[in-house]
């Protein structure tokens, strides 16, 4: 019974979601680049040369333009930029879901213990979530960074959830305290059940979509962070990510010379954070029916 | 009344430093490595070094360095910067005013542009001028800055020719003795591309707020009146509806402050403007911790008095808010 209700609320959901034009744009250009961070798996396929980050075609010495077998041309060591990009693909994606599900993660908890405890609680969470809220994240990333010196990449998708949280959990509080005068939290509290079962087993359900909602907003702003820190040269060396690869044109100084190089990562990532930016637009649509009047008149 | 909510903003402006300033302190006690090499230059001479320590109270208990690190912040002492050699407070009081030059121009230009963008997009809701203006503002908010900006540099700067690839000023103007006037248009000429990076990034945000904005004020029942007495159209859109709509924009200056202090930084490191951003990132890749944490104090100052601005100009044009 259950299980019927939702899928059947998906299933409205995503008609509604898919009659949107923004939407269609969105899940257009997502599966363009899904498809690609799922092709970098294969690059192993074609030889040690295609290697984003040790591929090194032996007949190169210097960025050569676009061929036959470089199709987007070769680096200024020799390393293939298709292969690069593919390879940032899928670093973008690593980067920016798990980051936005840490932040929504943390962001839900908070909430619902911000909106459920209130009081002191209350108030000593939501002032630092208004603190985190009004810093920038890539000064704030620079000033650790020059602190804890080089950053791997999990370290980077977990400082960045930090900054994100507040947004979600304003939102995911004033949720909780409707529901919290609802008659069912009421009834639950009366047959003796603990405020952590309260919160975990009755109110996270009902604002867990919402949530949800509010990751695609967070993907966007975690890719164009990292990307952000890593063109500035502080991101983990190990990773091939669009960001990097943009530091190697500008630091090599081939941004003049080898704009087959300067633009694919660049336009691959905005266009990865419009996709999903998009999306979150189209996705409010269909849970604000107000929105979707406005758009259809 | 008024006084008492102006009070209380400063208060609140005043306990949050102080909260950024003790997580900091706390935050490099915690950083792995000596404390000493980090904030004194290993190449000075011993009883130089000696002299630093004892100014920064390295060779004290914690809470007593925590006092003078205080002590030093108010009166502006933020130590020797390794690289330049000089007081970081110097340094850094030269750079925050190209900084603001920069920022403050192009925000201002960009909620001017935005705010009457907007306006004309919700006016002209649905037709194509609206969604082209939409779609190209959700382009301009989504745009890599960094990559962006290198674009720009390579047209305009590099193919075309029109603009210099960076810095503020023609050293050559300066050694000789021009007037004013080709001194300000030399600087104007500096300012176009940073300019106009910056320009575009917050373009996006304000229009966008300033769309949905208009939209919502166009359904009130006072828009209705206003043509039930017959008022013309343009007056309808320019003194009813737009002057309410663009409210809330002004508190999204300082709500979207943090994500155009982020472009901001990249714009002056990509253009090389002598700014507080560039001087930031400049310090962290050369490990310069003295100069990096005034930079980082000083842009978080500056976002707190930004808020407190747009807080207290909120307040002035909407009384309803002082309650």
């Amino acid at each position: 019974m259950l299980n019927n209700h939702y899928v059947q609320r998906f299933v409205k959901g995503w008609r509604i979601f898919i009659k949107n034009p923004v939407g269609k744009a969105g899940i257009g250009i997502l599966t363009v680049f899904m498809i690609m961070a799922l092709a970098s798996f294969c690059l192993p396929l074609f030889g040690p040369m295609y290697d984003p980050m040790t591929g090194i075609d032996p007949n190169i010495k210097i960025s050569t333009p676009p061929s036959l077998t470089h199709w987007l041309g070769t680096d200024n060591v020799g390393r293939d930029i298709f292969a690069q990009l593919l390879e940032g693909a899928k670093v973008a994606f690593i980067v920016g879901l798990s980051s936005a599900f840490f932040s929504i993660v943390l962001g839900t908890v908070i909430g619902m213990v911000s909106g459920y405890a209130g009081g002191w609680v209350d108030a000593i969470l939501m002032r630092t979530a208004d603190i985190i809220m009004v810093m920038p994240s890539l000064v704030i990333l620079l000033i650790l960074a020059s602190l804890f010196g080089q950053f791997n990449i999990w370290l980077i998708v977990f400082i960045i959830a930090i900054m994100r949280w507040p947004a979600v959990s304003r939102v995911i509080r004033s949720q909780t305290l409707s529901l919290k005068t609802r008659p069912f939290i009421e009834a639950s509290r009366v047959a003796g059940a603990s405020s952590v079962r309260i919160i975990f087993r009755h109110i996270m359900p009902n604002v867990l979509p919402l949530a949800f909602l509010y990751m695609t907003f967070r993907v966007t702003a975690a890719i164009l962070v990292e990307a952000a820190l890593s063109f500035l040269g502080f991101g983990d060396p190990s990773q091939v990510s669009w960001g990097m690869m943009l530091q190697w044109v500008w630091k090599s100084g081939h941004m003049f010379q080898a704009p087959y190089w300067l633009i694919p990562p660049g336009i691959s990532i905005s266009l990865l954070t419009l996709a999903f930016y998009m999306l979150g637009r189209a996705m409010d649509e269909v849970l604000d029916p107000r929105l979707r009047k406005e758009g259809q008149s | 009344m008024r006084l008492q909510y102006i009070l209380a903003k400063f208060i609140e402006i005043a306990v949050i430093f102080f909260v950024i300033l003790t997580m900091l302190f706390f935050l490099f006690r915690l950083s792995p490595g000596d404390p000493i090499s980090k904030v004194v230059d290993p190449m000075l001479t011993p009883e130089d070094m000696a002299h630093m320590i004892s100014q920064m109270g390295l060779d004290k208990p914690l809470w007593e360095q925590y006092v003078i690190y205080l002590k030093n912040f108010v009166t502006g002492n933020f130590g020797v910067s390794f690289h330049y050699g000089e007081p970081v407070s110097r340094i850094i009081g030269e750079r925050l005013g190209w900084t603001i030059l920069l920022f403050t121009t192009a925000t201002f230009l960009a909620a001017l542009a935005g705010v009457w963008l907007g306006k004309v997009a919700a006016w002209n809701k649905g037709k194509r001028m609206d969604n082209v203006m939409s779609i190209s503002a959700l382009v301009c908010y989504t745009l890599f800055i960094p990559w962006f900006a290198l674009l720009l540099l390579w047209i305009m700067g590099f193919k075309v020719g029109l603009f210099p690839l960076g810095g503020v000023l023609s050293p050559e103007l300066w050694v000789g003795d021009s007037s004013t006037l080709v001194k300000l248009l030399d600087l104007i000429h500096h300012m176009v591309l940073p300019l106009l990076t910056l320009f575009i990034i917050n373009l996006g945000s304000y229009l966008l707020l300033m769309r949905s904005s208009m939209l919502s004020v166009l359904k009130e029942d006072y828009i209705i009146t206003a043509r039930a007495k017959g008022l013309s159209e343009k007056v309808i859109r320019d003194k009813h509806a737009a002057k309410n709509a663009a409210l809330p924009v002004i508190t999204s200056v300082g709500l979207s402050l943090a994500f155009s202090i982020n472009g901001g930084a990249l714009t002056e490191q990509i253009f090389t403007w002598p700014g507080i951003g560039r001087e930031l990132i400049f310090a962290v890749s050369n490990n310069d911790y003295p100069l990096a944490q005034a930079c980082f104090l000083l842009i978080a100052l500056v976002v707190l008095v930004a808020n407190l601005i747009v807080d207290l100009l909120y307040a002035w044009l909407d009384p309803r808010i002082t309650y």
